[in-house]
């Protein structure tokens, strides 16, 4: 069942005198629970069309439609309530603020999506899914205190907590050693497929690839292949 | 959830330094504020401690209080009908005590009045600072230009005029002195300006202290420091949480990514601004409490409760204002940018 749709989407950017069209009319569909993955050399538009479809900046030209609802004519404030609500985020970077605690880290994101679970049921949930990604006894750990796999196991945490609808992630490995990265790559397949989370990741690296559903080659603002 | 609590926890020595900073300039410009009303006590309590109403004085005199004569009739007939009124005079003199050591003072005289000491002839109500100058009840003081003798009958608290004690004297003692029958100024409490008297000028409680010499050019330097200090504390909040802020760029960004509302992210600086200033404040105005019971005895220093009470509204607003000027680039910060940096 198609989730989220991206049609006729063009991005384009204006450098001095010389405009750049960055995305040449994307049109894609991600179905419910797929993990899909953008590939492509640097500058071929992954990047931004994923920040497109999140909601962090709009297009140029054409719609996303998540759930029949059409973002690209929400305004700031409704687009920031989606992705509070029903999206999660995962960067390069873990990105985790660095005076909260590992716990406190994942009832902010409760607290930001307006989660209507009570203190106690939000603790339980917190502690449900530090467990799930081997995070429960760091729960009382600062970020300073963390290696960057455990931040970023952390940050996945703090992106599901509040079950989205969808996970973006950017470069989610790239930061990581191999090991790592396998294990982040893992731990992002099992819980998505888990809580049927629909996925779009940008990433460069091929051994992730292995982890998806879905590949979308990207070259030059266009799609090139887009293979299951 | 509170952020901002949780900030200054895990950052502590960060916002120690901002709290001590604050601290110490509200601290300084209690300091100043209490030098400020201190002095001006010692200038002019006399007058400050007056009900409000209306002072006259000659038109003639150029808003001179000491060129200022009034004549017996006008004053007769004001203070006939004016309920309260008095009339009254104060110059600058000097009295010799019982070593013949001079002493600097403020001679006033009046009319019969509830609101200046009456004294019979020759004798004297000094201010009780001249106590410590080892002047005592029944002393005999002399005046070069009097020719009898001021018996000590008593003491004022706090009765200052021009830096110097006040002495009330009889009205015919003081007319020996200085050569002169009649008053300088009428005073009618709870008057309004809207009465006028022919050949008189009015002035307000707060114009006439203006027309002493010294003291608005006293209080003036004196408020100048304080409100530099008020603007300097401002943009210190200004600078520091605009640093900050600027560190804090990336995280921003990312809260803003996930969904943080911006004014989340305000309501955490002003917070942290609240807690701040409050701790500071609550220690400032204890120490220049304490300041007030142990400052040296000849130290002019007055310090209020709501004089500190004004002055730590004014620092919470300023901290507010310097707080939300330095909190405007969170409103520009882009979650993509954040996104785009590295980690925080």
């Amino acid at each position: 069942m198609t989730l989220f749709k991206i049609d006729e989407v063009r991005k384009t950017f204006r450098n001095g005198e010389v405009e750049e069209e960055i995305l040449k009319g994307i049109n894609l569909s991600l179905n419910e629970g797929e993990i899909t993955a953008l590939v492509g050399a640097s500058g071929s538009g992954k990047s931004t069309l994923l920040t497109i479809a999140a909601g962090l900046q709009p297009a140029t030209d054409g719609h996303v439609i998540f759930e029949g609802k059409n973002m690209s004519t929400m305004n700031a404030e409704d687009v920031r309530k989606v992705r509070a609500s029903e999206f999660g985020f995962v960067f390069q970077f873990a990105h985790l603020v660095p005076f909260l605690t590992v716990e406190e880290q994942l009832l902010l994101m409760l607290d930001v999506s307006e989660s209507r679970l009570k203190k106690q049921e939000q603790k339980n949930e917190v502690n449900r899914l530090l467990k799930l990604v081997g995070m429960d006894h760091r729960k009382m750990a600062y970020p300073s205190s963390l290696s960057g796999g455990e931040k970023q196991r952390v940050a996945i945490a703090r992106a599901i907590i509040h079950k989205p609808k969808v996970l973006f992630a950017d470069e989610p490995t790239a930061s990581l050693d191999s090991q790592r990265s396998k294990e982040v790559m893992l731990l992002i397949r099992d819980l998505t497929k888990t809580l049927n989370i629909t996925t779009l990741m940008v990433t460069h690296d091929e051994e992730m690839l292995a982890y998806t559903d879905r590949i979308i080659k990207m070259s030059d603002g266009v799609i090139l292949q887009d293979a299951m | 959830m509170n952020l901002a609590w949780k900030e200054i926890k895990k950052n502590k020595v960060r916002f120690l330094i901002l709290g001590s900073i604050v601290f110490l300039v509200s601290f300084l410009t209690f300091i100043i504020s209490g030098l400020a009303n201190g002095l001006s006590q010692d200038n002019a309590a006399l007058i400050k401690d007056l009900p409000q109403g209306q002072f006259y004085m000659n038109t003639d005199a150029d808003e001179t209080y000491n060129l200022s004569k009034i004549d017996s009739s006008t004053q007769n007939e004001i203070l006939s009908n004016e309920k309260d009124a008095v009339a009254f005079s104060l110059q600058m003199g000097f009295l010799n005590d019982q070593d013949n050591k001079q002493q600097s003072v403020a001679f006033v005289t009046s009319s019969d009045s509830k609101l200046f000491e009456n004294v019979q002839h020759e004798e004297v109500i000094v201010d009780s600072s001249l106590k410590d100058k080892g002047i005592k009840v029944g002393d005999t003081l002399t005046n070069n230009q009097f020719s009898g003798k001021f018996v000590v009958k008593g003491f004022v608290e706090q009765k200052k005029y021009s830096h110097a004690p006040v002495a009330y004297i009889n009205n015919e003692d003081y007319k020996e002195i200085y050569r002169t029958d009649e008053m300088q100024l009428i005073f009618v409490p709870n008057d309004d300006s809207s009465k006028q008297f022919a050949g008189l000028q009015s002035f307000s409680n707060k114009e006439f202290l203006k027309t002493i010499p010294s003291y608005s050019a006293e209080q003036m330097s004196l408020n100048m420091i304080v409100w530099f200090l008020v603007v300097i504390s401002g943009m210190l909040f200004a600078i520091f949480f605009y640093m900050m802020n600027v560190q804090k760029i990336g995280l921003y960004g990312i809260l803003k990514a996930i969904g943080v509302k911006t004014s989340k992210l305000f309501k955490m600086i002003w917070t942290q601004m609240a807690i701040i200033t409050v701790i500071s404040l609550i220690l400032s105005v204890a120490f220049s409490q304490a300041f007030n019971l142990i400052a040296p005895k000849g130290m002019p220093f007055t310090l209020t409760i709501g004089t500190t009470t004004q002055l730590s509204i004014v620092f919470l607003i300023i901290g507010f204002i310097g707080a939300t000027i330095s909190g405007i680039q969170i409103k520009k910060i882009q979650p993509l940018q954040a996104i785009q940096q590295g980690e925080a």
